[in-house]
This record gives structure tokens, sequence and C-alpha cells, in this order.
């Protein structure tokens, strides 16, 4: 399928973060639509003929108008839904050698679906985290939200150790009703009870999606000289002298099963998991993103 | 440790070097903020075993290859004790002679032998001699051949050449060993010659050793290889048979001589009889300190045939002399053919008349067969024990092959001559097996002396016999003075062609003039006797003589109980053996008691088409029994048991004694040239130069597998 998408460093150069959502998710919804604003939904599910019985209220109209014909909208929920979306702003989030940081990389994912949601009505909340919570927007729908919320992201910057688990319970708290909860995160240091918590929201009825983000350099081992690696986070002391030609194959081995590990929790607990990693670009995973919830649905 | 060059040794900072890069290596190190720093830890937990030991191995490669490097060039050595003469460190022409004699395969109480000490110092004095001088290696034993013959600068050629020496069975020859290293060290100019001689000091091998005197001789420098102890020994040193008439015709006796060559007598020495291979008597014997005692052994076996006996004595730690060996064969019966040269139709003057009465004597057990020449050719002779020829005027070729291949293969013959007796036939068709060539006819020029009272004269000239030698087993029989034999007389009797001395050939009889009346000659494995007058009354009344009875008997007694025996059969290690061959035998194969057979191809026959082929064979280097086979022309091979034959060990070799040190050819010994102990130089460099390379190898080894590791990933 050809597409329009961007690689990350070439959204990284457009002006504003509304503009690189708004770039991100045409390149999503590229050959999907011919427009993406209409109809557009992340939880628009189909059109229906009407039959006798139905809501007569549920009639799209504009469908009528367009083909003559009395079609009833179908939505999976009939509200409108809450979202909130979980940025990973630790230290180890900063890592991008050669392309755009992590944490760069996951605000733009983060900013197409503000962007998507606010389109469809959606409230939109944006959780910035570390160990603490560093800012919270709670989800609103009054006009300006949106554009709060991308200067939000745009301003985050990496510092601090991270603590996922903590964001995703304080999220809990938060969503008194059933919600779309996405994580943006390298989980790379993630505590083992990070699953637990993603099992609480689902069993509390919470739509959890959870984005992996990850450098290049994370999946293989990308040096050729002796190298003496130092441990990213504050606090962390850990040190490592070593010629990275001879961890090569070992160290790829271990990413993959970290990321082999991730995707099966997340499959355990019927969690939506998507990795991605900072070279590839952000409309491809959007739009990976949104065809496998879409399947889900079916 | 010494350096030839210790100013080299400031490349052994060079060492350092691995560890330096090493180091600066680290700190050029490019620092990266990493976030997956667990990944990376886990990986490198991983690998960390393996890297840190292929790490410590380049290290200590790379390290080990810049300190051996400086060191090798600095040409380090030692400095060691040497029980080398200090002679050796001199620049000289040297011979080293190698005792490989069979005493110096005995084992020793190291467990080792002389031979392989004496090998270790040769070598040592060889390795140690200096860089320009010269060596030559000359064995001791008995006619071997040197390995380097020649002066050489080559020393490995030389080392490889000693290594290469196996130990002999043969006698030592010092007094030939020495003769050749001498020769050898005559073409040298320099001023420092050597002998060096390794051995084990035994006295055998040096009775006839004359060192070179003078001022240009060459010195000669002992090297003893015996250990020092002084070694007994027990050795069966003779071994003979002889016909045993108490056990009948078939009867043979065995008998060892055994030697005990230690200060303490043996008792009860276990002794052991084989015949072809399987054990058939075992008996034991005292033997007297420093003494000898013989061990008799008699037993019965089919006549017609050789058999291979050994007696064995129990081992000692010289076990090659332990045991000796010999070829035995029984009596080939009491058959006895006449062959009547002059036959006559008057029986009392028919020539084998008085011959024939003698054998038919009663209770003389002979079995008596009379033929004439012509019908000898036909006869199948091997069944008889005694032939005599009386007066036969020539031997036709076939007849003159059998009776040569009959005497060879064991048979007795007795030639009398006669006036038909045609001697250059005689002495053309029959050299092979004559003691001598038969020469002029001669007549008693005076008449003899006083006779005895009664006896019927006969006025021809006449000769008689001179004293007899009652030590021949012929003549044993008679009283002191030759009773019976002494009043007969010779009126003409036959000269023979005189002859240089051989063994096995003896005049049993004279005559007063000197001239030999009857000769014996051991031919092959038989015996011939020639008496020089003829058998009957025509030139001699010995026949009519009391003697004549026994003296014919006793004759073909002797002869038909055919030498058997060592001293028939056997010869010493290293000796040469005549093997005769057959008209049709094309190649000859000797069968040695160990390792592969030897073929022997006969030169082509000369133009004496009577004369008997013969084949020289030396390699005799083993003892025991060696087998004869022959391939004849219609292609058959069959077994020569007539040319078979024993080597035996040289009994002087059993003989411990030590060279006296007044018998000593050595006038330089080592303390007597320098008054401190020899120190020798070892040399380093190789074994240094080698973990070099070694160390390369493993650097490039290592350096391979890390790269085709990386390449993998």
């Amino acid at each position: 399928m050809p597409t329009l998408a961007l690689d990350p460093l070439d959204i990284a150069l457009l002006e504003s973060m509304s503009v690189r959502a708004r770039v991100i998710v045409e390149g999503a919804f590229a050959g999907l639509h011919g427009n993406p604003h209409t109809g557009a939904s992340i939880e628009f599910s189909e059109h229906k003929e009407y039959a006798p019985g139905d809501d007569i209220r549920r009639i799209d109209w504009k469908a009528v108008g367009r083909v003559d014909r009395y079609y009833l909208k179908r939505f999976e929920d009939e509200t409108e839904m809450r979202s909130f979306l979980l940025l990973d702003s630790s230290a180890s989030m900063g890592y991008g050698r050669k392309g755009v940081s992590k944490l760069a990389y996951a605000s733009y994912l983060a900013a197409a679906l503000a962007y998507l949601l606010a389109q469809q009505g959606d409230p939109a909340g944006l959780l910035v985290f570390d160990a603490e919570t560093r800012q919270y927007l709670p989800p609103r729908t009054r006009g300006g939200h949106i554009r709060d919320l991308l200067v939000a992201l745009e301003a985050v910057t990496p510092a601090g150790r991270t603590e996922p688990g903590r964001a995703l319970a304080y999220v809990g708290e938060l969503a008194d009703r059933k919600s779309l909860v996405v994580l943006f995160s390298d989980l790379l240091d993630a505590p083992v009870d990070l699953a637990d918590r993603l099992r609480q929201l689902r069993s509390r009825g919470h739509d959890v999606a959870l984005f992996q983000i990850l450098d290049p350099d994370e999946v293989a081992l990308p040096f050729d000289e002796v190298t003496d690696f130092e441990a990213i986070e504050p606090g962390d002391t850990r040190r490592l002298l070593v010629d990275p030609r001879d961890l090569a194959a070992s160290f790829e081995r271990e990413s993959a099963a970290l990321r082999e590990r991730w995707r099966r929790t997340c499959v355990e607990a019927r969690v939506e998991y998507q990795f991605a990693t900072t070279a590839q670009p952000p409309a491809d995973v959007l739009r990976a993103f949104l065809f496998a919830r879409q399947r889900a649905r079916r | 440790m010494h350096f030839l060059a210790p100013s080299l040794l400031l490349g052994l900072l060079a060492a350092a070097l691995p560890a330096i890069i090493h180091r600066i290596g680290r700190r050029h190190a490019r620092p990266v903020r990493f976030a997956a720093m667990e990944l990376l830890l886990r990986a490198e937990h991983e690998v960390s075993a393996r890297r840190r030991l292929r790490d410590a191995l380049l290290l200590f490669a790379r390290t080990g290859l810049a300190m051996a490097l400086p060191l090798a060039f600095a040409r380090p050595f030692a400095e060691v004790r040497s029980d080398l003469p200090a002679v050796t460190g001199r620049s000289q022409s040297a011979v080293v002679v190698l005792d490989d004699s069979a005493s110096m395969r005995r084992r020793a109480a190291d467990g080792g032998t002389p031979f392989e000490a004496a090998r270790a110092k040769a070598r040592a004095v060889i390795e140690h001699l200096s860089a320009d001088s010269e060596v030559a290696l000359v064995l001791a034993s008995e006619g071997s051949a040197a390995p380097i013959a020649e002066l050489a600068s080559d020393r490995a050629r030389v080392v490889a050449a000693l290594e290469a020496v196996p130990s002999s069975a043969r006698r030592a020859d010092f007094a030939a060993a020495l003769r050749r290293a001498t020769q050898i060290l005559a073409g040298s100019t320099r001023a420092d010659r050597l002998i060096y001689v390794a051995t084990d000091l035994q006295a055998a091998g040096w009775d006839d050793v004359k060192p070179a005197a003078g001022p240009g001789a060459p010195q000669i420098v002992l090297l003893d290889a015996s250990g020092g102890a002084a070694w007994t020994n027990r050795a069966v040193v003779a071994l003979a048979a002889e016909p045993a008439p108490e056990e009948g015709a078939q009867g043979i006796a065995v008998i060892a001589e055994i030697a005990n060559f230690s200060p303490e007598p043996v008792r009860n020495l276990g002794v052991t009889l084989a015949l072809d291979g399987a054990e058939v008597a075992r008996g034991f014997v005292d033997v007297p300190a420093a003494g000898r005692a013989r061990k008799r052994f008699v037993l019965t076996t089919a006549g017609g045939s050789a058999h291979e006996a050994e007696v064995a004595i129990d081992k000692d730690s010289f076990p090659l002399d332990d045991r000796r060996a010999c070829l035995v064969e029984a009596s080939r019966g009491l058959r006895v053919l006449i062959v009547d040269g002059d036959p006559r139709t008057v029986r009392t003057e028919d020539e084998t008349f008085f011959l024939e009465a003698a054998l038919r004597a009663g209770g003389s057990g002979f079995s008596v067969t009379s033929t004439l020449p012509d019908d000898l050719a036909g006869r199948d002779l091997s069944g008889f024990g005694a032939i005599f020829l009386a007066n036969v005027n020539r031997p036709t070729p076939t007849v003159a092959a059998a009776l040569i291949h009959y005497v060879e293969a064991g048979g007795g013959l007795f030639i009398s001559v006669g006036d038909r007796v045609d001697t250059d036939a005689w002495n053309q068709a029959a050299k092979a097996i004559l003691p001598q060539p038969l020469g002029l006819r001669r007549s008693a020029a005076a008449l003899p002396g006083a006779h005895a009272e009664g006896e019927t004269v006969d006025l021809r000239p006449a000769e008689r016999l001179a004293p007899i030698d009652r030590r021949h087993p012929l003549l044993s029989a008679f009283p002191a003075h030759g009773d019976g034999l002494s009043s007969a007389r010779f009126f003409q009797y036959m000269l023979l062609s005189p002859l240089p001395d051989a063994p096995g050939r003896q005049i049993v009889l004279r005559y007063e003039s000197g001239a030999p009346a009857l000769v014996e000659a051991e031919v092959g494995r038989g015996r011939v006797l020639l008496l020089t007058t003829t058998i009957d009354r025509e030139w001699t009344d010995l026949p009519i003589r009391p003697g004549f009875l026994p003296l014919i008997q006793e004759t073909a007694r002797y002869l038909a109980g055919a030498p058997s025996g060592e001293a028939a059969t056997a010869i010493a290690v290293g000796q040469k053996r005549e093997i005769a061959l057959e008209p049709d035998d094309r190649r000859v194969e000797i069968v040695p008691p160990a390792g592969e057979s030897h073929w022997l191809t006969p030169p082509a026959r000369g133009g004496d088409a009577h004369t008997r082929r013969t084949l020289t064979f030396a390699e005799t280097d083993e003892p025991g029994f060696y087998r004869v086979r022959a391939a004849r022309g219609d292609g058959t091979i069959s077994e020569r048991p007539d040319a078979a034959f024993v080597v035996n060990l040289d009994a002087r070799e059993s003989d411990p004694a030590r060279l006296p040190d007044d018998k000593r050819p050595d006038r330089v010994t080592a303390s007597a040239t320098t008054g401190v102990a020899p120190r020798r130089r070892l040399e380093l460099w190789h074994a240094l130069g080698a973990a070099a390379i070694a160390l390369v190898l493993l650097e490039s080894l290592l350096t391979l597998r890390f790269r085709r590791g990386r390449v993998k990933a």
C-alpha cells in the first residue's frame, strides 16, 4: 500500500506539534479513506441498513442525503469515550543517538492519537510521568483543550527514573467509567508489577493499549569500537567498558527476549501491544495500531 | 642462566606493550550514556566468562611473545655439571666408537641396557663438541660397517646415524674398531684427535688392542656405560651332540657346557632341552663358582634327518646367552655300501675281499651291500650310513655329484686308492669331497726294519706307520703303541698334493716318511676318509694285520655316525655361512629365526661344470636356527635340511670380566685434563624460539576465532 508517511526526522522538522499530529494522522489514513476527517473514528464501527424495529434516532441522515437510503450509524460505545494518554518521560526515554529520541517519538504518536480523538469529539487527557506524575491534563472536550494538550506534549523533556506502574494506578483512580488508556514507554526498566497494573485496568473494563518504543540501538548494538557505556537514568551508577562487537549477538537476543516478554504479557492481559522503533514512520505505527484495534473489534 | 648477548635483554621492555596498548585503548574508549544498560549487562554476563578467558589468553600470548623474542635473541644458556670428559669442549677431530656388541644387550639394575647408556654418552659427547669440531662414528662389533666413516661437521647427521644404530649380537672387536678410528683420524690435520669409546668395559674384545703410540697418535677416552656395578652371568657356552650307542643306533647325546661367571656357586640351575621347538627334557645342574659344568641329555630320534636342538638355562640378566642351539642327526644305521673298483673272478683276489670280510665279521651288525662303479649312478645313496669306494677308476660327473650331495647331507665316505685310480679325473670331478688332491704314486724305497717273529715276510721295500695318536676316535680303541697296525707294511702309496690347513681336515695316520696314510675331512655335514694305499694286499699287507678288522669296523661306525652337534652345523653370530647349491637351484631363501627371509641368487655357473656352486650368506646377526629353501628351475620350492645351520652367540661375550685398569688404553681422562669438574653449556634459545612460535600460533588462532565469532554475530 503506498503511503505518504514521513519518517520521524522529517516530522521533527515540522513547525508545531499540531501540525505533526495532523500530518501523522493524514499519513495513517492516506489510501484508507478519501478524507480522514469524515466519519473517521477510532471507535466507529460500521453502517447498517435500517430495518423495521431499529431506533430511528440512529439513522445517519447525511448518508440518507447522499445515497437516498436509510442507514443506521453504529458505534462501539454510544456515549463519548474518555481517553488517557500516559507518556513516560523518564531520562531513558531521552535516548536517541542518530534520530529523534524515544520521548519525542512517543509524543508524536500521543499527539496524533489526541488529534484523532478530538476530531471525533472524544475527550482525551494526558498524563506525563516519570517516577512521579509530572503533568496531568484531564480529558475534556472543550475547545482549546487539544491545543493545550499538544503544547504540553511539545514541552515535555526527559528526566528522572521511570515508574509506569504508579501512573497506571493513578489513572485507575481517575477513570470512573470505561476509558481508553494508552501507555507510551520503552519499558526497559519497568518493574514486574506493571503487568499486574495492566490486568487490573482491564478487569475494571478499561480498554488498554501499550506502545513499546525503542531506539534502533536498543534492538541491535551498532557500535564498532571500545565503548564506555554508562546508565542514563539518574541515580543509576552502572557502567560497562566493553568492545560492543563482543556482545552484539547476545545483546540482540536479550532485546528480542524483552520484546517478546512484553508482547506475551499483553496478550495474556488482553492489552493491545504495539512495538515501534524510532526509525519507523509514526504514521505506519499508528495505522498498524488502528488496524489491530479494528480487527480486534470484529 | 647466562646470555651471549645480554644487551638485547632491553627488548624485554616490549613485554609491557600489550598491557599498555590495552590500557590506552580503555582510556580512549568513547563514553555513551545508554538506556538499555540492563540488556547490555545481561548480554555481557552471558559472554563474560568466555571473553575474559580469551582476553587473558590473548594478553598472555602477546606478552609472552614480546618476552620470548628478545630472550631468544639474547642467546640464553645454562651451565650444568657434566660427567663428560673436559676434553670434549676443545676443538678437535673425534671418532666415537660405540660398543654394540652382544654383552651390551644385558639388562642393568635400572632396567636399561649398557647399550642405551653407551649411546646416550656418545650422543652427549657429540652434542658437546665445540661447533667447529668434526666427528665420525664407528661400531665396535666384529665385522660391522662404520655408520659415519668420514669426519663430518654436520653433527645432526652423526646423531641421527647414532640413533639408528641397532644393538647387535656380535662379539666386540675393539682392535679393529680402534684401527678403523685411527685410520679415519689420520686424514685430519688438527692437533687434537680423539677416540671416544662408549663401552661397558667388558674385557672380551680388547685382547688384541694395541693403541697407537707416538706424538701424533690419537688420544683414547673410555666412556664407561656399565653403570659401575659388576655383573654376574650364567651361560650355555658350548653344545655338542654325539651318538649315544647305549640307546641304539638312533641314540643321540646332547651335551651342554654351562659356565657360571660369578664368585658364588649355582645350585639346581634348571636346564631344558627342546627338540624341534618342543621341550623334551628338563634337568638341573650345579655349577661351581667361576666354573663350568656339563649336562648330558640322551634321546632317540628318527634317523636320516636333522633336528633342531636347543638347550636353555634359567634366565638371568643376559638372556641372550642363556640358550644355545645345534642341529643333531641320529646315525643313519649300519648299512654299508662297498663299491668294488677292481673286481676279480677269483674271490680272494678281489679288491674288496678283505674289506667285505672285515665288515661281515660276526657281531659287527653291519648290513653290507656290494656294487660296481657302473651301477652306482642309479642308486639311492641316502639310505647308507657309509660308502666305501675301493680303487674306483674315475667317478662319472653324475656319480661325483651324487657322492658330493651324499656327503654334504651327512653321509660318510671312505676312499681307498689303487693302480686303477685316475688321479686327474678324481681331482677334477670330486674335488669338493677329496680331503686333499691325489698326487703321484710312490713306492717304498727301503726294506722295513725288523719284523715280528712268525710273520710272513714280503721282501719288497716297504714303509710302516708312524706312531698313532689315540685321541682320534678311530684310534682310541687301539693299544698305546698301535699294536695291530704298527706291523703293517706299505709297499706303495699315493702322495697327496699339499693344501693349507683347513678346519675339519686332519691326518689320522701317517707313514714313517711323514706322508699321509689316512686323511679325514669334514664336508658339509658329512665326513670323508681317504686311504692313500689299497684296501687289498696289492700295495700293503695291512688287510692281513690284526688291526685291520677293528680299524675297518671303527671306520664304518665312525662314518655312519655322521658328525652331529654344534661343531658341524653352528657358526658364531656375524660369521659367514657357505651354502652348497644343487645343480638346479635358481634362488635360495634363507629364513632367519626372526624377521624377513633373505633371497639369494647364485652366480652363473663357471667353466668348471663339476665344481659345486656355493653361496655365501653373511647376515647372521641373530642367534638361532636358519632354515634354507631352494627354488629350482622347474618352479618348485623345496626345503634344504642339509643346508640348514645354526648361529650361536660367541661365548666370549658371556664373560663379564672387566677390563683391568692396567690394560685400559685410555691415557687421557677428564680429571687428568682439568682439575675441576667439567661443566657443559645447555643452550636455551631453541626452546624459547619454539615457545615464540607456539605463542604466535596461539595468538593467531585466538584472533581468528574472535573474528569468526564477530562475523557470525
